[in-house]
């Protein structure tokens, strides 16, 4: 087990290193680069030759000169030290923009997803048992219904309606605190905090049930045709300690592999949310940052959801081992 | 069991729901003297020198001053910091008297030193400022006389210089010479300036505040606090604007006709309208076979139905235009009237050079090719997607196959600088008195921005003598002429001058349209 641990965090180096220096020659060799893009079509192209040897000069200034190997090493070079460089767009530590749009993207992702386990898995289980009834196909009707609405029309559609303005005035149009709170106590700014945070939420949650009432479903299907839930059956054990005890604990090891995606889905914003609900959260940031080339950035984001990813594929390769006897992670001597 | 589960959480959010929305935080009163702007996207900085976008020039405009400024209604150069210049007789030193005891908002003088500080630093290879720098490759040096007087040294004549020189940015030197990096210096997001506002707090992602400037010299404004609110999305602005979230904002033109004509909107709010100095085009990139007869471009301006265009997609707002200067300008030539849509006219000059469906499969051609091309446009623009699909229809009518490449704004701007494309989609903003060498000068076609490749003796020459010309009489005869010239040779298919589209809250008073917008500082606040 301890041999096997110790593998595994050691290939997550050059895995690791092998996703960011793809991110980082992708971003070099796309078309574009900061200073260009900074000056525009009018600054960039003003003065002819001189405004070429002006540009040049600026690039030096982000070490857009060096080749890009060069840059990559001294990228990781920083890294290392968990230095992630400085944000072109306002001259401000990495860093410090990550430290200000994480935790709001955190807080977001972690309501949608909580809500969206606790709504759809009872969900799936219900209509496992209840397979083709009309609890089953009407909520999978719905469900998919939900799944297909686009979020910024459900979104706008929210905001108008309950947002204020001409119809209901029930919830903040933007933002995560009204103004002039920022002296009030912390009820008070909890309370103002979750009021915002409803639309935004509902949003984001709505369209996430589809897929994991159905995968829970499935799962559970799959389980109650195995054998030993013959066995049961045929020990003649109640249908409900069937289902809740064996069928399904059993069932919910597969979701163990949705563990890996959830880790680095925890910092990924809705760029789409973000922006309508005006809320400053990882997705805006990395979007912008793509757009224009903010570098350091870009990889800092990249980085981070890389060693997320890696961290949570071991993660769920242990749990997988620790809850089902049958996998072993090393052969058997 | 899992019923009651479920029953359970669904109440639990459910209620949750209702009770937020139900005792949501008890309405403050609002202090009339604060001004809501809406701002649609956050600037990267305050700093005047290594700020490239507009939102940070208009907050700091309130912030930061000059050593003169644009009469808002004349367009004249009036005196701002300074308080008068002299010009040598050689039009190469520009003498300028600062006023005395101009004061920044924490108290300091102003002096001399910071213009010359503030010049050294738009010229040091050091600070980020590339699209600065070359407004200012003609200086030679910034002297210094005495306290109160500096000079500026030109190595040519020039007729913007005074515009220039007196437009320079100038930054506190005690604030920022204090050792750290220019291009990362904490009152890069902390600006000191002069002006009637002061700078309070930068809450990012979230809002600007700036608050009236105690030790401002002039009359203290009326409104004695403004807030800017990013909002990204402009349908939202639009709704905080009718709740009351928001006083000023700027509007799309399908808000403008469609979603602010009710009674109840339009007593509280003002519409406004006027025209700033720009204008968007298509350009015809000459170095392409098709597009190097001006016959050719000619016919494409016949056959693209601006009018119809413009109430299409624009609801009719905006003004056909048919040059490079700015509509209301004294150098705009009004005796020019514009192409008319005639796709018959448009058939006729591209026969007469030489395009005709010789081989009947429906598409024109010459000497053996056909007359297809490419139309780039950025992906960021709806207007030019929209544009892009009326021409591609149009145009097929008559046998010119056109197709559509969208690329996002990074990968455009290189395209146009490597003189990649065939036809573009694009526009151009413009300063109020524009010199037209750095788009249409030859000297421009390999490295500036006249990258459709627009060459005629004629029109180098008024260029080159207008750059001299002082008298301004003469200078804008010549430009009148100059945009003949333009006219005939159709190097773009000028498209429109678009209005601003503003509301402003009937709260406030004195709110007037000058020929350069609208100024905030001049509002009073309605009893």
């Amino acid at each position: 087990m301890k041999r096997y641990l110790f593998k595994r965090i050691l290939l997550i180096i050059p895995t690791f290193l092998g996703i960011t220096l793809i991110t980082f020659l992708m971003i070099r060799l796309a078309p574009g680069d900061y200073t260009s893009l900074k000056a525009g079509l009018q600054g960039e192209l003003r003065a002819g030759q001189i405004g070429q040897e002006i540009l040049e000069q600026e690039k030096k200034l982000y070490g857009l000169d060096k080749p890009i190997l060069v840059g990559y090493y001294e990228w990781v070079q920083k890294f290392i030290r968990l230095d992630f460089g400085k944000s072109r767009k306002d001259g401000r530590p990495v860093s410090t923009r990550l430290a200000e749009a994480l935790p709001i993207t955190l807080t977001l992702n972690l309501i949608t997803l909580i809500i969206i386990y606790l709504i759809s898995i009872p969900l799936g289980l219900f209509s496992a048992v209840k397979k083709n009834g009309f609890f089953d196909q009407g909520t999978s009707l719905l469900l998919f219904i939900l799944y297909s609405l686009p979020s910024f029309w459900v979104a706008l559609l929210l905001l108008l309606y309950l947002g204020g303005g001409e119809y209901l005035d029930l919830f903040p149009l933007n933002g995560l605190l009204s103004d002039g709170l920022e002296q009030a106590n912390w009820w008070e700014k909890f309370l103002d905090f979750s009021w915002h945070l409803v639309l935004p939420v509902v949003t984001l949650t709505y369209g996430g049930f589809a897929f994991l009432a159905r995968y829970t479903r499935a799962n559970l299907l799959e389980v109650i045709g195995q054998q030993y839930i013959t066995v049961a059956r045929a020990k003649g054990l109640s249908e409900n300690k069937i289902l809740f005890v064996h069928a399904f604990r059993n069932s919910l090891i597969p979701l163990i592999t949705l563990m890996a995606t959830l880790l680095p889905a925890l910092l990924g914003g809705s760029v789409i949310v973000e922006s309508i609900f005006s809320i400053p959260g990882m997705g805006q940031l990395a979007f912008e940052a793509i757009l224009s080339r903010d570098i350091p950035v870009i990889m800092a984001i990249a980085s981070i959801s890389a060693l997320l990813t890696l961290i949570g594929i071991l993660l769920s390769d242990l749990l997988y081992a620790l809850v089902d006897p049958r996998i072993r992670l090393e052969g058997k001597k | 069991m899992i019923k009651f589960f479920f029953k359970r959480i669904s109440y639990l959010f459910f209620s949750f729901i209702f009770i937020l929305g139900g005792c949501h935080p008890s309405k403050k009163i609002k202090d009339p003297f604060i001004l809501n702007i809406h701002l649609s996207a956050e600037p990267d900085t305050l700093n005047p020198i290594t700020s490239t976008d507009a939102y940070s020039s208009s907050i700091n405009s309130h912030i930061y001053e000059n050593l003169v400024e644009r009469d808002k209604d004349t367009l004249e150069i009036v005196p701002l910091l300074a308080e008068r210049w002299q010009i040598s007789k050689d039009k190469l030193r520009y003498r300028f008297f600062l006023k005395k005891g101009v004061k920044w908002s924490d108290g300091v003088e102003l002096t001399a030193d910071d213009i010359i500080y503030s010049f050294n630093k738009i010229k040091d290879p050091q600070t980020a400022c590339a699209q600065l720098k070359v407004y200012y490759l003609d200086v030679k040096e910034v002297k210094k006389i005495d306290k109160y007087t500096i000079e500026f040294k030109y190595s040519k004549p020039y007729f913007l210089a005074l515009e220039f020189c007196g437009g320079i940015p100038i930054v506190p030197k005690h604030i920022f010479a204090d050792g750290t990096d220019f291009n990362t210096h904490k009152n890069n997001r902390f600006p000191v300036g002069t002006g009637p506002y002061k700078f309070k707090e930068w809450q990012t992602g979230k809002k600007i505040v700036l608050v009236a400037n105690e030790n401002y010299r002039g009359k203290s404004p009326s409104i004695k606090k403004v807030v800017y609110k990013l909002v990204s999305e402009s349908n939202v602005a639009l709704q905080m604007l009718k709740k009351g979230e928001l006083d000023y904002m700027s509007l799309r033109p399908i808000q403008w006709v469609r979603q602010t004509n009710s009674d109840k909107f339009n007593d509280k709010f003002y519409k406004l309208k006027y025209y700033n100095p720009s204008f968007n085009y298509i350009g015809w990139n000459s170095r392409k076979s098709f597009f190097s007869d001006r016959r050719v471009r000619q016919a494409l301006t016949h056959l693209i139905n601006r009018k119809a265009i413009l109430d299409k997609l624009k609801f009719g707002l905006g003004k056909i235009v048919t040059g490079n200067f700015y509509l209301y300008s004294k150098n705009y030539n009004k005796n020019i009237n514009y192409l008319p849509y005639d796709p018959d006219q448009g058939k006729k000059l591209l026969e007469e050079a030489g395009w005709l469906d010789t081989n009947q499969d429906g598409i024109l051609d010459k000497d053996g090719q056909n007359f297809q091309f490419t139309f780039s446009i950025p992906s960021s623009s709806k207007f030019s997607e929209r544009l892009a699909s009326i021409l591609k229809e149009d145009f097929s009518k008559i046998g010119i196959e056109m197709s559509i490449n969208k690329f996002e704004w990074a990968v455009f701007v290189e395209k146009i600088h490597k003189r990649d494309f065939e036809a573009v989609s694009l526009g151009w903003s413009l300063g109020y008195s524009g010199d037209p060498y750095q788009l249409w000068h030859s000297s421009q076609i390999e490295q500036g921005s006249n990258y459709c490749a627009f060459k005629d003796i004629e029109a180098d020459q008024i260029i080159e003598q207008a750059r001299v010309e002082f008298n301004d009489q003469r200078r804008t005869k010549m430009y009148q002429r100059f945009h003949e010239i333009i006219h005939h040779h159709q190097p773009y298919t000028f498209l429109y001058c678009s209005p601003s589209l503003v509301v402003v809250s009937k709260r406030f008073l004195n709110v007037k349209i000058h020929v350069m917008g609208l100024d905030f500082e001049e509002w009073q606040v309605a009893k």
